[in-house]
């Protein structure tokens, strides 16, 4: 069998960081050439203010999910009290003698107060439950932010640098690895759920 | 009339502690207390008498998993059910999860009846 000479182990991969070096040095010197390193400063310096409008987002879509809250909470305790006055009300009617059978619609009104302020106090619920996009919003702005961030500092390194130097590998490179939070397009992906079904179908597949 | 437990709620988003917190009120469990990280739950744990905890998956200093870890390798933790509720919508997650002993899982955005339906489910393999 033909014999192939051995590469030592980390030569290949310093050969390709010397090769990555020398890319990132010609990109440097083509974009200096081009005259696009100053485009790519004014970028470079866009970027923090990026960060802060879309922080700013995230705080103000916080604090209007909190105010919604807050009113909820308060509608529900007045909702609350409406059922608990109403089904008071229906008990008066039935104990007096004779009412109900007299004025039967007034059983009915206060009936009909207690369904309707069941009916708010669930729409409440889900007007709560709504708020839940300050959780999935803020999740993906956080994403944006740490990305954009990641971007500046690659961009300020390669701006900044006539000349690739460091170790490699030492960059904090964008891991897309990581927990990837809220799916903003499932469209053609195998690998998520869309929905709880879904969770419920994989989880019983598994025999959990 | 729902089983009197102590539950501790764990997310970094205030908007979503108060939300589960209240759904659990609806359902008829008023005894919840909060984390906003895996660390501070993990204290908390250790120092309150707890029986159910509703944790997220991504959060800072401890995430989830390493916070569901945490609890199953301790010895006066590991009997305690804990919830996923997340937006983490990865089958690989959802795996990983169930294999470290999760007690269930519950993709965001969710409703009270998902809720109150996993609640059920683990209750019952409880034998509450």
């Amino acid at each position: 069998m033909e014999q192939h000479p051995t590469t030592p182990p980390g030569h290949a991969s310093d050969q390709m960081f010397q090769q990555l070096g020398a890319i990132t040095r010609q990109l440097h010197d083509a974009l200096k050439e081009l005259g696009y390193a100053d485009k790519l400063k004014g970028t470079v310096e866009q970027l923090p203010d990026a960060q802060s409008r879309l922080s700013y987002i995230a705080r103000l879509t916080g604090e209007a999910a909190d105010k919604v809250l807050n009113h909820v909470d308060g509608a529900k305790t007045e909702q609350s009290r409406i059922v608990q006055k109403g089904r008071q009300l229906n008990d008066t009617i039935a104990r007096v003698p004779g009412l109900a059978k007299a004025m039967p619609e007034l059983l009915e009104w206060s009936q009909d107060v207690v369904h309707q302020a069941e009916q708010t106090d669930a729409r409440l619920t889900e007007i709560m439950l709504a708020q839940d996009f300050h959780d999935l919003t803020g999740q993906v702005i956080n994403r944006v932010v740490q990305l954009a961030a990641t971007i500046e500092e690659q961009l300020l390194a390669l701006l900044l640098q006539s000349a690739p130097t460091g170790t490699p590998g030492q960059d904090k490179a964008y891991d897309p690895h990581t927990l990837e939070g809220p799916v903003v397009s499932p469209e053609g992906r195998s690998d998520v759920v869309t929905g709880q079904q879904d969770v419920d179908d994989l989880l019983a597949s598994l025999g959990f | 009339m729902a089983t009197p437990m102590k539950f501790l709620i764990v997310d970094d988003f205030s908007t979503m502690r108060r939300i589960v917190r209240n759904l659990l009120k609806e359902i008829g469990h008023t005894d919840a207390d909060e984390a906003e990280d895996g660390v501070i739950a993990l204290d908390k744990l250790r120092n309150g008498n707890f029986q159910f905890v509703v944790s997220d998956i991504n959060m800072p200093n401890m995430n989830g998993f390493q916070l569901l870890a945490e609890i199953k390798k301790d010895e006066s933790l590991k009997h305690l059910p804990v919830l996923m509720v997340t937006a983490e919508a990865r089958k690989e997650d959802i795996i990983q999860a169930a294999q470290g002993g999760a007690a269930g899982y519950i993709v965001k955005p969710f409703t009270k009846a998902t809720l109150e339906d996993k609640l059920n489910n683990i209750f019952k393999k409880m034998g509450l």
